[in-house]
């Protein structure tokens, strides 16, 4: 029952945060330098379509008036048409989001597994070399800077060695073919990745390690750690079982917490390696002043940060017994 | 009246049996620092871009064609390699990279130090505020950054861009600050709540301190050491974001900064046939923030006692 009310309450305070959020872009619009109307409506439309589609926004109405059309307009998915593809944004960004998911998704549990799977070595041997290369390692990686990784990835494995492609998702060639079966798909997505892929999981997985290695550290001090101790349990028993389940769970709200970062990291990855990403075309769309889909993805990569936070704070609780809200 | 008896206990608050406590406690931290390995590789890496940064502003007085932006080699119109007259080669029109890469440490360093020197004078006032006052000004307080700490400022700062125009690199390091206090708020509130159960908080109020004196003069002092760590994490992230905005294209075209050169190595189709340029300006970003982040965790070690114990053990 706890749990539940607890859930209620953020989700409370989740809606709360997001209303603030479209408010707040909201006035932002109005109050920027320049006319509301050329900012939602495309300049190269014929006027029947424009007077049509300020209609449709409410953009000749009153603010207040426009503040009701814009969270209408927002809750029904109507974002207005991009200036840049001529078509409605709400299907441009549904046609972006499962790329974004699936690289984004990947990335964070293969970081955090592999973080969490060395954090646990390198706190088992504190102080020894193993420890200060693996804490070094971790740090030099936490800190290169992203998009140059990325570039170095692609100028390396891409251009240099001819591994994997240099950019892009799919090859058109295999997908246009209708011969091409659902794992030649497969495999040719999962190639297009594996660079992506590991430049976003150099970048995390360091942070991951070190934080549960401080975490590990610190949980080897408990008195159940001694306890175990005392029973004879054998060390790698104590680790595995005993301290690294505790230990991980502040790895679990860390996730949660740097979301934020990495969906701006994500943005970067994806711009540098034209993934076909919210994140790509959020950038793309504010280089090209196409308003309305750079207000829509930026509202979708919101809405994505807080369910994900709201997701890792049940997460934690059910994985944590302990934790009374 | 009041007012002389506070100051008189704050004094003897302060009194301690050494004769300089700040010295004395700086250089016991410092005696600490010094053995600590990480802390010495990012002092050293610290000290390299200091005077790297030092040197651009000469570069520009042994030939104008050193100039970062505007020195254009007469005889080189398109990139080369790196010769006797230009160490690290050119860009795409001919301008010394090395002098670029010395003018884009100076603005890494007053694009990160001034951000987070904002962000941290911030999230210090609005945490104490918060801690100290508690109820609803600290609920309001703590949602407001709560909001702000689930915003990528990355993406924030790009969607203003796009509606205010080309920000300068002002505007840009305002912006920084503007969305990374939440963090240091919280350590700090966390921070003056403990101290204000104590007994010397007590004191001060009895002897009739205003709440802005006790947050100021005895609150204050208490925390800071705990702001300045966070500043060393601080200037990294604004360090990055400011790089990364560059990069996309959306930095303050009136400079040169590191994201600055990348972005021109990228964009200008060069990244396959200049490694001399590609390579150079993403070292220099990582290895500073790199440094900055060994700074802050060997401080962390000075200032968290638990953490020194456990090393003086082994």
């Amino acid at each position: 029952m706890e749990i539940r009310k607890f859930v209620f309450k953020r989700l409370i305070e989740i809606i709360v945060i997001f209303f603030v959020i479209l408010t707040v872009l909201f006035l932002l619009f109005r109050l920027a330098p320049g006319d509301p109307v050329t900012r939602m409506v495309d300049p190269t439309m014929t006027p029947e379509d424009a007077a049509h589609l300020i209609a449709q926004l409410g953009l000749d109405q009153p603010i207040w008036l426009q503040y009701i059309y814009y969270l209408k307009n927002f809750f029904t998915g109507n974002f207005g048409i991009s200036f840049h593809y001529g078509v409605a944004v709400f299907s441009i960004i549904l046609n972006r989001l499962p790329n974004t998911i699936l690289l984004f998704s990947t990335s964070i549990l293969l970081s955090a597994f592999v973080g969490i799977f060395f954090g646990k070595i390198a706190s088992w041997h504190k102080g020894k070399k193993t420890d200060t290369w693996m804490t070094l390692g971790a740090l030099f990686c936490h800190t290169l800077f992203l998009p140059w990784l990325a570039l170095i990835m692609i100028w390396i494995f891409g251009f240099n060695i001819g591994w994997f492609p240099l950019n892009g998702m799919i090859s058109p060639e295999i997908w246009l073919d209708s011969s091409s079966g659902f794992w030649l798909k497969f495999l040719d997505v999962a190639h297009h990745m594996v660079l992506p892929l590991a430049t976003l999981f150099l970048i995390h997985f360091g942070s991951y390690l070190l934080l549960m290695r401080s975490s590990m550290l610190d949980t080897l001090k408990e008195d159940y750690i001694l306890t175990a101790r005392a029973k004879g349990l054998e060390e790698k028993v104590i680790r595995n079982r005993h301290a690294a389940p505790n230990a991980a769970l502040p790895v679990v709200t860390s996730v949660g917490i740097s979301l934020a970062f990495s969906l701006s990291g994500g943005a970067l990855t994806e711009t540098v390696f034209s993934w076909p990403g919210i994140g790509r075309e959020l950038v793309f769309a504010v280089s090209n002043s196409d308003y309305p889909l750079a207000l829509a993805s930026f509202l979708l990569i919101a809405t994505v940060v807080l369910i994900s936070n709201l997701a890792v704070d049940v997460l934690y609780a059910y994985l944590d017994p302990r934790i009374k809200y | 009246m009041t007012e002389n008896r506070s100051i008189q206990i704050s004094n003897d608050n302060k009194r301690s049996p050494k004769k300089f406590p700040t010295v004395e406690r700086f250089l016991e931290g410092w005696s600490v620092y010094k053995e600590n390995l990480i802390g010495k590789i990012g002092l050293t890496l610290l000290i390299i871009f200091a005077v790297m940064a030092i040197a651009s502003f000469f570069t520009p007085l042994i030939d104008p064609m050193y100039h970062p932006m505007t020195g254009v080699d007469p005889d080189i119109s398109h990139s080369t390699s790196p010769s006797w007259r230009h160490w690290l080669g050119t860009d795409f029109i001919g301008r010394d990279i090395l002098c670029q890469l010395l003018a884009g440490a100076r603005i890494a360093f007053m694009v990160g130090i001034s951000a987070a020197f904002m962000s941290i004078f911030l999230g210090t006032i609005i945490g104490m505020i918060a801690g100290y006052t508690g109820k609803v000004v600290d609920t309001l307080l703590m949602r407001l950054a709560d909001m702000i700490m689930v915003m990528p400022t990355l993406l924030v700062v790009l969607i203003l861009s796009s509606l205010f125009g080309q920000l300068n690199i002002w505007t840009i390091v305002l912006l920084i600050a503007l969305f990374r206090w939440p963090g240091v708020s919280r350590v700090i509130r966390a921070q003056t709540l403990s101290l204000k159960e104590r007994p010397f908080i007590e004191a001060a109020k009895v002897t009739g301190a205003s709440h802005f004196r006790i947050i100021f003069r005895h609150i204050m002092p208490n925390v800071l050491p705990l702001s300045l760590l966070y500043m060393t994490f601080r200037v990294t992230s604004a360090i990055i974001i400011e790089a990364a905005l560059a990069f996309l294209g959306f930095g303050d075209p009136s400079t040169v900064s590191w994201g600055m050169m990348l972005q021109w190595v990228w964009k200008t189709g060069h990244m396959f046939q200049a490694p001399y340029w590609l390579l150079p300006p993403g070292i220099c970003i990582s290895l500073l923030t790199l440094s900055f982040y060994m700074l802050g965790r060997a401080m962390e070690e000075v200032l968290d006692p638990r953490l020194r114990k456990e090393i003086a053990q082994e």
